[in-house]
């Protein structure tokens, strides 16, 4: 029996893209299921619009066998990973308790408000005081949490537009990290010394800043059963445009993961204009070249219903 | 109005305190630039006490893993990202529109802004000569920049009472903190204390902004910080550079001086070094000096 298993039901960023060129991988936005154990106690990462259908599996699996009770992890509170939530059935069944954990932003708003600011009247007609479940809400910032039977999960705040946690849940012995999204932290004081405010003590400092939470994210997902990791880009889109947007290309996913050991990497949070041909050449290559450095580590481009477990 | 009014009433306003009218215009010009410069956010949040402090209390109080309490700035930048960093500066900038200050004031607040920047500026330059860490310098500078915060809600909010305060000072030839305590029941190092403690920016902070004007009563670790902070104030209140009411400040005791291994002729040698960066500092910000 597994210890942890994984399933996708959406793995997209950014938006929603139902097409002819995402049937494969799927258009859905960041949802993940997660199974710890012989009774398959749920834990869900993200509620993109993969939780709609994620919602209906429950309630055709788990229902039946008594009350609902989850945890849901949110890694951040932008759109994409938040849309779905008012599709997630049992939150209208009063017998489902519902932990909600995830980052707040500056503004110390707690969680619900930040999350259910879109459960208004202007913008949908369920409002939050509407759902009958229990629900609880808890702001969660970098360290450790104790989640019984067992369960552990440890958080590491990433790189992107908002603040952003990395989850490491660590069950038997077993180790499952999320780290999206994000992209590598760098020097932003790094300007031609000819610059008007260029400063060479701000350089230095700004390198060893970058090199050294760079390093702490690698450290948290060091040796890692399991490795979701935003691949947003490729490295030549990334260096074209898309620096400071919050995400990673592929080929840094790769390095990062293989430095740091990890078993099997799972590519995620794919470009909404990224077509299934794209991603099946992406794989092939990637696999290659994985292959010829001579590491063990498994890759897989994450697609909509992939189940990995361990 | 007595301290148990006063305090309540000052943590109250810690919360939306704008930052100093001479960074505002500034501020928004900066982070209302899509493209915001990350050197430029940088020099425009190491000019505002304010700024600086929300900056410090975002990244000390988010990564509660560090093993350190973090007093870089640059490092903050990176560590919470340009996008938040901006945010933040904006969400409080946007405050000073709120509630406007009463124009009626005892502090000038340009002259203030002035005085925090040389004491910043100072601190620093005795960390330099005293070969501090490099990264340690940017702590001084901090404290410096911090050290009266204390007095922005006394100004701000109880503006006709710090009138009377500053201008008792002036008539009795006293430090302001007495007078200020004689008639507001507080002093601003013990408002400065409830602020850097609200924003949880670490006792190397803290020990500066409360023990400025106390150094005979400090017996904790941070000793030569707030030494140099006590230093750093004496001599720009004494060259007038900027002004923060003390026109007549209390004189540290003979052997603070001694201790940092300073005297008051290499101070004067620093004079035009801190003019030169107010001035600059002016210049970016488009103040007119």
């Amino acid at each position: 029996m597994s210890a942890i298993r994984l399933r996708f039901w959406g793995v997209r960023g950014s938006v929603p893209c139902p097409g002819s060129n995402t049937v494969k991988y799927g258009g859905n936005t960041a949802c993940l299921e997660l199974r710890f154990g012989e009774e398959g106690r749920l834990v869900v990462i993200d509620a993109g619009t993969g939780i709609r259908e994620l919602a209906a599996h429950v309630m055709k699996t788990d229902l039946p066998k008594g009350p609902i009770k989850t945890q849901l992890f949110l890694t951040h509170t932008h759109w994409d990973h938040i849309m779905g939530f008012p599709f997630f059935i049992p939150i209208f069944i009063p017998t489902t308790e519902l932990d909600v954990y995830g980052p707040v932003t500056f503004e110390d708003d707690t969680l619900d408000k930040i999350l259910f600011g879109m459960l208004t009247y202007r913008y949908w007609p369920v409002r939050l005081e509407e759902l009958a479940s229990k629900i609880k809400y808890y702001n969660l910032k970098e360290g450790s949490r104790d989640l019984g039977e067992g369960l552990w999960v440890t958080t590491k705040y990433l790189n992107h537009p908002i603040n952003v946690l990395g989850y490491r849940f660590e069950y038997r012995g077993k180790v499952l990290c999320s780290a999206y999204d994000t992209e590598p932290f760098r020097n932003v004081f790094d300007v031609p010394s000819d610059a008007p405010g260029y400063d060479a003590e701000a350089f230095k400092e700004g390198e060893a800043a970058a090199r050294e939470e760079n390093e702490k994210v690698s450290q948290f997902f060091r040796g890692a059963d399991i490795l979701v990791h935003d691949s947003q880009y490729t490295h030549k889109e990334y260096l074209a445009g898309k620096v400071g947007w919050g995400h990673s290309s592929f080929e840094y996913a790769v390095n990062e993961a293989h430095k740091a050991e990890v078993k099997r990497l799972l590519l995620f949070h794919h470009d909404p204009d990224r077509t299934d041909a794209q991603l099946e050449r992406l794989e092939r290559r990637i696999r290659a070249n994985v292959e010829a450095r001579g590491s063990p580590m498994q890759v897989f481009i994450a697609r909509e219903g992939l189940e990995v477990e361990v | 109005m007595g301290r148990d009014t006063i305090l309540p009433m000052i943590q109250a306003y810690v919360g939306k305190m704008p930052p100093l009218p001479v960074t505002v215009s500034k501020v928004l010009e900066i982070c209302n630039n899509p493209k915001t410069s990350p050197v430029d956010l940088n020099q425009v949040i190491s000019l505002d006490p304010v700024l600086m402090g929300k900056v410090m209390r975002l990244i000390n109080s988010a990564y509660y893993s560090l093993p350190n309490q973090i007093t870089s700035l640059v490092r903050a930048i990176i560590m919470l990202g340009i996008n938040t960093v901006k945010n933040l500066a904006l969400s409080t900038a946007v405050l000073s529109n709120l509630g406007k200050a009463s124009d009626f004031q005892a502090l000038n607040m340009e002259g203030f802004w002035r005085h925090s920047i040389a004491v910043g500026v100072t601190a620093k330059l005795i960390a330099s000569k005293r070969n501090m860490d490099v990264k340690l310098r940017e702590e001084y500078f901090i404290a410096g920049l911090l050290h009266d915060i204390g007095k922005i809600p006394l100004n701000n909010r109880m503006a006709e009472e710090y009138v009377q305060a500053v201008s008792l000072t002036d008539r009795d030839h006293i430090p302001l903190y007495q007078s200020e305590e004689r008639l507001l029941t507080v002093h601003h190092a013990t408002v400065g204390k409830l602020i850097v403690e609200n924003w949880h920016l670490g006792e190397n902070l803290s020990d500066a902004v409360t023990f400025h004007h106390n150094l005979a009563d400090y017996s904790g670790s941070h000793r030569e910080l707030v030494l140099t902070v006590a230093v750093a104030n004496l001599f720009s209140n004494t060259y007038e550079l900027g002004f923060s009411g003390d026109r007549y400040p209390e004189n540290l005791g003979a052997g603070v001086m001694q201790e940092l291994g300073i005297d008051w002729d290499y101070l004067e040698s620093l004079e035009n070094a801190v003019k030169g960066e107010i001035e600059k500092a002016q210049v970016f910000l488009k103040v007119a000096s």
